[in-house]
């Protein structure tokens, strides 16, 4: 109580004070601003206790005695720079309006008292947020998310871990215009708060992050090039280390060509540390929804791809249509097993197999063929699966998934697998960590508000209502709030707003907010953020520190990525990973061994990345040998007329 | 169950200047009949199946009369063992290595009318290896034509009761080393040849009838078709073998059988005279003795005389008229006169200016070299000049069977 006055409380018929807002006015040069958080204090006392409150300034006016402008235009003669001549200097008034944080005591919920008014000290801070019921004591899961800053006073503010990674509540978005909002920075400069302050006993956790545009996320392993000393002060009271993330593994699928990973991060001095993404057939169909649009599938074709997943895939796989037993395990099997399906059908002249109709048979097939050439470079045609350690998930490990160079259907596909397995695997409680975050940046393209029901928007609607009792937290950043679908921003336990777009502004999502926090959102600077969150009665602004990794932009002029490889360089390379000592000369002698069968080549280093044998080269080398496939002589019976030789010496 | 494995036949090879009366040279003629008596005598012992080991041709365009010859004699052999089929596995010589040409072999695949179960009397592996199973033999046949080591899965068909293993190429350490190139990338381990699961492995490339494995075997060829015969002959010598023939195996008792096949004339590589020391007049009576000792005479055969240290100025006065006539009777007589060591030392090596012989270099440079303690010098130089010696005693003796000559 020993805080200066900085204003009194003032209420009047026409802006009388409710529970939830009150008005104050203050000297010309109190240090008071929108966003400001204050303590009143008032002499009365109700119940016997003297009641604090608790309000952040949400709207200021300004004004003096003066009856219309007219009379100041009078007095100053028609002038504006003649103040000499103003008789007398006119009473200028400063008045606020605040919002109610938090009222001690809360019952009973009365009308603001009148009183004088402070500014908030760190421990008023923390009383008006409510931090002090998680930030201190046995129980403590606070985490940084910014510091409060006005007036001289400096706090942290603390979110909780149990309204911010379950159970409790869950999820984060953040919204903003581009390049101005660092909603990317905030969530990496977030991830790294929750990574250091997250209590042990609150169990594992892990990052994974979709890495959607550019090299966004590429370098977050490396140290930031540029943090100003107000940024390492930042760091220093929010007591996060300023360091780089310390465990990154990196996964991209393949170049459609197949030489080279998909991202950015080639650069010799990295590449090492991008693993391949590629799944087969057995990976992909689970999830053929996600590639097949639902108009184009209907109940009949959605059978024929159940009895595939079911009867055909990984098995054998007999009917008398067929010429012989098939054990369909990649694509290359199933379009073989599609085409002596058909032909069998032709020649029997069957319109119909086992309840299904060709008509579908031949469009499940089209559809199912296009899936591996449109997902080129993460659906492999030999079924090799690379994938991220499900299971194996470390602690405080960020694992960047890159698919901004991906197809929209690929990256659908990518989401939704990986998203699936999360779930099924924390269901199972069996992913290696209790809890992970997922980002998904510029989520309006995954879960938009209006637009087709897709596979991938109902999986994260579905994260979003029930993910926090899993531990599957989703942090998602999108320019515009209002074109994310309102049930997965409505689950949201936390939002951010870094600055915004006027016309967003005006939309409904922000009527509550008064005309001046507006205007301050529209206007805010980099590094500072208005949160929302379950515990803070009004929306907060807090300044969080640049990340203290290298930035995509930076990165790639670091570490510029590597030249499109030859063919022989670029397997020579993915096999030094495995190998330090090998050379370009030995491939090139192993490739001699596979003629110009680019693919085949490919197939083997990609088997042989994933195998990790012992001795590479010879490995990789018997992965390219010819499997010679038998054919029956004779047993045909009599063959009345010879047919002529089907291939032609002439092409 | 009796395989008969044959290789190499080389058909259209060329050597030596000398004709038929029909103007077709004399060795290629030779072959041609070497095959001919090859045939015959498969007919006679009717195998269940016939193997052939790859270079059937010695050229990847053989003349049309080494075709029609092939394909008359594949013609007996189709229709003399109706039952029993010819698988060939292409070689270095029949494969074409360029896309736009295609391996003539294919020829004897589609011009016999297929048997009553459909199948080609003769399959042909040519530019990808093939896996012929036989239900009615119960044998299962990889047939690998020439194709880079290490190209192939090397496996047997888990499915049949017997596999056989028909492949074209250099396994390691069976021929003897020849050229200090690295050859190792262009051979096949042993251990892809003697992987457990065959039945019997039948190589083709190397001339000499040569065991691998009890059950891994190169037939050799049916003639001496490389370009250098005496390395052949030599090699033989080496392997104990006399001679070319087939290789017929019962699969189902493993008892084994290498039928000769007799040359169709002589090859003689006679015993190195030493002109040390002799005039010419004592040499020619040397070689008019060595001529004379020929069994069965030199009419038509294929001669060869080395002439130990005979100085050029002797070589000079030799009898030509008499080595001539020697010429005319033999089909080829090759007189290899070589200069006595101490000359050609003395002419290349010593004094000032001169560069030293081979051997002093050798002597030299393994003198000086630096050496592991535990490595005797004396030892280390007697072995280099050991290795020296051998080299230059079996120089021209190599038998280099992959050249295209
Ligand atoms: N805490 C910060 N203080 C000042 N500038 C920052 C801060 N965080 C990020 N920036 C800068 O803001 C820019 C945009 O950040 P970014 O996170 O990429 O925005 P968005 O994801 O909203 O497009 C970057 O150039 C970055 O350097
Ligand atoms: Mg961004």
């Amino acid at each position: 109580m020993t805080a200066s006055v900085l204003g009194r409380v003032v209420a009047t018929e026409r802006r009388p004070n409710t529970p939830h807002e009150f008005h104050f006015w203050t000297a010309l040069d109190a240090p008071v601003g929108v966003g400001t958080i204050v303590r009143v204090e008032s002499t009365r006392p109700v119940n016997g206790v003297l009641p604090s409150v608790y309000g952040v300034v949400t709207e200021g006016f300004g004004y003096t005695d003066l009856q219309t402008p007219l009379h100041d235009v009078l007095g100053a003669d028609g002038v504006p720079g003649s103040s000499a001549s103003a008789p007398t200097e006119r009473t200028e008034i400063r008045l606020y309006t605040a919002a109610v944080l938090r009222q001690v005591p809360e019952e009973p919920l009365q009308p603001v008292p009148i009183g004088t008014v402070h500014l908030a000290t760190e421990a008023d801070v923390q009383a008006a947020l409510r931090m002090d019921t998680y930030v201190q004591g046995s129980d403590a899961r606070g985490i940084p998310v910014g510091a409060y800053r006005s007036g001289g006073t400096d706090a942290a503010v603390h979110l909780d871990a149990d309204f911010l990674l379950g159970p409790e509540a869950a999820h984060l978005a953040i919204s903003g215009v581009s390049g101005l909002a660092t909603k990317t920075s905030a969530v990496q400069w977030l991830l790294a708060s929750i990574f250091t302050h997250l209590p042990a006993r609150k169990g594992k956790v892990a990052a994974v992050c979709f890495n959607v545009k550019g090299p966004d996320l590429c370098f977050i392993d490396r140290p930031a090039t540029r943090l100003d000393p107000a940024d390492r002060a930042l760091y220093d009271a929010l007591g996060v280390p300023a360091e780089p993330f310390a465990q990154v593994r990196y996964f991209a699928p393949w170049h459609a060509r197949g030489t080279h990973l998909a991202t950015l991060r080639t650069h010799d001095a990295l590449a090492d540390s991008v693993t391949p993404l590629t799944w087969g057939l057995r990976e992909t169909l689970q999830y053929a929804e996600v590639l097949l649009s639902r108009e184009d599938i209907d109940a009949k074709a959605d059978a024929l791809i159940d009895f595939i997943k079911e009867r055909v895939v990984d098995q054998r796989f007999e009917d008398k249509l067929l010429e012989g037993a098939h054990e369909v395990r990649a694509f290359a099997d199933l379009e073989r097993w599609f085409r002596e399906l058909l032909q069998g059908m032709e020649a029997a002249n069957q319109e119909q197999w086992r309840t299904h109709h060709i008509a579908t048979i031949r469009k499940v097939r089209n559809r199912l063929g296009n899936i591996s050439t449109r997902c080129k470079g993460l659906v492999t045609d030999d079924g090799t699966v690379s994938d991220l350690p499900f299971g194996a998930f470390e602690d405080r490990a960020v694992y960047v998934v890159d698919v901004a160079q991906l197809e929209e259907d690929a990256q659908d596909l990518v989401f939704a697998r990986i998203i699936s397995q999360l779930r099924e695997h924390l269901e199972k409680r069996a992913l290696g960590v209790e809890q992970v975050v997922v980002f998904v940046d510029e989520l309006n393209k995954y879960a938009p508000s209006d637009g087709a029901d897709t596979y991938v928007r109902q999986m994260l609607l579905d994260i979003a209502e029930r993910g926090r009792y899993l531990g599957l937290v989703l942090f998602g950043a999108q320019q515009f709030r209002s074109q994310v679908h309102r049930r997965v921003v409505g689950n949201s336990g936390t939002q951010l707003f870094g600055r915004m777009d006027a016309d967003e502004l005006a939309t409904p999502g922000y009527q509550t907010l008064a005309p001046a926090t507006k205007a301050r959102l529209a206007t805010l600077e980099k590094g500072q953020l208005m949160v929302r969150h379950p515990h803070f009665g009004q929306p907060i602004f807090v300044r969080f520190p640049r990340p203290a990794v290298l930035t995509g932009r930076e990165g790639v002029e670091q570490f510029p990525p590597a030249e499109v490889p030859t063919l022989e360089m670029a397997v020579t390379k993915t096999l030094r990973r495995l190998d330090a000592s090998i050379t370009v000369g030995q491939v090139q002698d192993i490739l001699a061994l596979a003629g110009d069968d680019e693919e085949a080549i490919l197939r083997a280093r990609n088997v042989t990345l994933l195998k990790r044998p012992d001795n590479v080269l010879a490995f990789f080398s018997k992965q390219l040998r010819k499997r010679v496939a038998p054919e029956v002589v004779g047993g045909r019976g009599p063959a009345p007329l010879r047919a002529p030789a089907t291939d032609d010496e002439y092409g | 169950m009796r395989l008969l494995h044959l290789s190499d036949l080389h058909l259209g090879f060329r050597q030596y200047q000398r004709q038929t009366p029909l103007g077709i040279n004399q060795r290629e003629a030779d072959v041609a009949q070497a095959f001919a008596r090859a045939v015959d005598r498969i007919l006679e012992l009717a195998p269940d199946l016939i193997v052939i080991g790859g270079d059937v041709f010695h050229t990847v365009r053989p003349t049309n009369t080494a075709i029609l010859h092939a394909f008359r004699q594949f013609g007996r052999l189709v229709h003399g063992l109706p039952e029993t089929p010819i698988v060939i596995a292409a070689g270095n010589h029949d494969m074409p290595r360029s896309t736009e040409s295609a391996c003539i072999l294919r020829l004897f695949e589609q011009g016999f009318a297929p048997r009553a179960d459909g199948a080609s009397p003769i399959l042909v592996a040519d530019r990808a290896p093939r896996r012929l199973q036989f239900p009615r033999l119960g044998v299962s046949v990889l047939a690998v034509p020439d194709l880079p080591p290490g190209s192939v899965e090397l496996t047997p068909d888990p499915e049949a009761r017997y596999n056989v293993l028909v492949l074209h190429g250099e396994v390691q350490g069976v021929l003897p080393a020849a050229g200090g190139d690295d050859r190792a990338a262009a051979q096949i381990p042993v251990a892809e040849v003697t992987r457990a699961g065959w039945d019997y492995v039948a190589l083709g490339h190397y001339h000499v009838t040569t065991r691998v494995a009890d059950h891994v075997w190169y037939a050799g060829s049916l003639d001496y078709t490389s370009t250098n015969p005496w390395g052949e002959l030599r090699e033989e010598r080496v392997a104990g073998r006399a001679g070319k023939g087939m290789i017929e195996r019962d699969l189902r008792t493993g008892v084994q059988v290498v039928h000769p096949l007799a040359p169709t004339r002589p090859l003689l590589d006679l015993p190195a005279v030493d002109g040390s020391g002799r005039t010419a007049g004592e040499l020619d009576a040397a070689i008019a003795s060595a001529v004379a000792a020929v069994p069965g005479g030199i009419d038509g055969a294929i001669l060869r005389l080395v002439l130990r240290d005979v100085p050029r100025h002797v070589a000079r006065e030799l009898d030509h008229a008499a080595l001539r006539e020697v010429q005319r009777r033999a089909l080829h007589f090759h007189l290899d006169v070589r200069r006595p060591e101490s000359v050609r030392r003395e002419a290349t090596g010593g004094a000032p200016g001169r560069r030293p012989t081979l051997t002093d270099a050798l002597r030299e440079a393994l003198a000086a070299r630096a050496l592991p303690a535990d490595v005797p010098r004396e030892a280390l130089v007697a072995l280099g000049l050991r290795y020296l010696e051998d080299a230059e005693r079996d120089e021209g003796d190599r038998l280099v069977p992959g050249g295209e000559g």
